[in-house]
């Protein structure tokens, strides 16, 4: 173990603080308690699975060529207004399907369609 | 009139409005671009009288929506024309003090679909939900649009829809691949249909009032606009609203060629099922483009908490969505 207190470890201690708040807490305060769990449990996943590199490998493939995230998704997006790159492109659609489940498999693993697409 | 804005509706301020006693108002829990509050009142006869105060409230107003004043007379159009809808009995001027808005019946029933969706007392309702939105959504389709003379309507082709929805996309700064290829999608399938209809713009399951035995009123009309019938049919049946019931996709509860048949049947016009599709696209990415808005309120600070912050990551559940769409043909 690198450190006694990893990031995830901090995450995991505040993420106990706010279950302990939660019984004081009512109405709008207790529904951003929740909330706000779940936005921690997107942090430790996002720590953990790194969407972004597979990410921008996928659209590094699409564009052939290498850049920050970022500056690819920015040259993806410019392309599709302009249309020069359109939804017959090869591999783009499995390409972005694929990120979108990355970024789904962090934000919420329990959404029906990335269920569906695990099975 | 200025400490009523500061401090909300009271039982004294509803009563002057009202002309009535009023022995409670109490927030809801509200929508995203309006505070809803509970009033008890009792009528001349001293029977209860039990009803709904929305009223503008912190945050943004969704993109397009109606003056509440204007709301409240569509709803009253709704109303006298036989559809569900609550009776609207008080709207709000200037110089009551509580920004723009209006008074409503409280009908009885659940709003909330995470529950009639599943809880078993429903399945009445759920059995019968789909042919009575076909219904619901033939009837106002219908109306002739002359019947809203009057009404701040926003009106729009299908393309102008396309190109003001791209326009807020692009507010944001975010690049999006899965949205800019929806887009892109759209753009070369969009026939330019004028605006033919009212549509009430917001029709999914959240916004139904439901009975164990069925529909009882639709609610939340601040986005109907003039438009093309399809609209409506395609934004019931978008993922988002089917909170997990993906193998229903009218709302959660309901199969497409039954929503489609029953609206046929019920005088609305003859359903084309891929412009049907292409709403449903449509109405994927605008909720996709909604998540933006609503995260952009924490990240401008317009409305900084973290409930917002947390929905501008249901941005990934939509791309997911359009692209399931573009590779498998539907969700």
């Amino acid at each position: 173990m690198a450190e006694q207190i990893e990031a995830t470890t901090l995450i995991e201690a505040v993420q106990l603080f706010l279950s302990e708040l939660e019984p004081e807490l009512n109405g709008r305060r207790a529904f951003h308690a929740k909330v706000a769990q779940n936005a921690l449990a997107i942090v430790a996943r996002e720590l953990a699975q790194r969407p972004q590199v597979r990410e921008q490998a996928l659209l590094a493939g699409v564009l052939g060529q290498d850049a920050p995230l970022d500056r690819l998704r920015a040259d993806l997006c410019s392309q599709l207004r302009a249309g020069t790159i359109r939804v017959e492109t090869p591999g783009l659609v499995d390409a972005l399907l694929a990120a979108a489940q990355g970024k789904c498999a962090v934000d919420n693993p329990r959404y029906s369609t990335f269920k569906r697409l695990q099975d | 009139m200025a400490d009523a804005a500061s401090s909300g509706p009271t039982n004294v301020i509803v009563a002057g409005l009202l002309d009535s006693e009023v022995s409670r108002v109490e927030q809801l829990s509200g929508g995203a671009s309006s505070a809803t509050y509970a009033v008890d009142a009792v009528r001349a006869d001293g029977s209860a009288w039990p009803l709904i105060l929305q009223c503008a409230a912190t945050g943004s107003v969704p993109e397009g929506g109606l003056p509440r004043a204007d709301q409240a007379r569509l709803q009253q159009l709704a109303f006298a024309s036989g559809l569900p809808v609550a009776e609207v009995v008080r709207v709000l001027a200037p110089e009551d003090g509580l920004g723009e808005g209006f008074i409503m019946a409280r009908l009885p029933g659940e709003a909330l679909a995470s529950k009639w969706l599943k809880l078993p007392e429903y399945g009445p309702a759920r059995a019968v939900l789909t042919g009575q939105c076909a219904k619901v959504l033939a009837g106002l389709h219908r109306l002739p649009i002359a019947a809203a003379d009057g009404i701040k309507l926003p009106a729009g082709s299908t393309a102008e829809l396309l190109a003001r929805m791209f326009a807020n996309y692009r507010r944001f700064g975010v690049d999006s691949p899965a949205f800019d290829l929806a887009f892109a999608w759209l753009r070369e399938r969009v026939e330019d249909r004028p605006a033919t209809a009212i549509v009430h713009g917001d029709f999914r399951s959240g916004n139904f009032l439901v009975a164990h035995e069925g529909l009882v009123a639709v609610l939340d009309w601040e986005l109907a606009h003039l438009g093309e019938p399809h609209e409506d049919l395609g934004w019931l049946c978008c993922n988002s609203w089917r909170f997990g019931v993906w193998d229903r996709p009218v709302g959660g509860f309901g199969q497409r060629d039954e929503l489609y048949a029953a609206y046929e049947a019920a005088g609305g016009g003859a359903v084309d099922r891929t412009r049907a599709h292409l709403w449903e696209v449509f109405g994927t990415l605008k909720w996709g483009i909604a998540c933006l808005q609503l995260g952009d309120d924490h990240v401008s600070g317009r409305l900084r908490n973290v409930e917002r912050a947390a929905i501008g990551r249901r941005v990934s559940e939509v791309e997911l969505d359009l692209m399931h769409m573009l590779k498998f043909g539907s969700v």
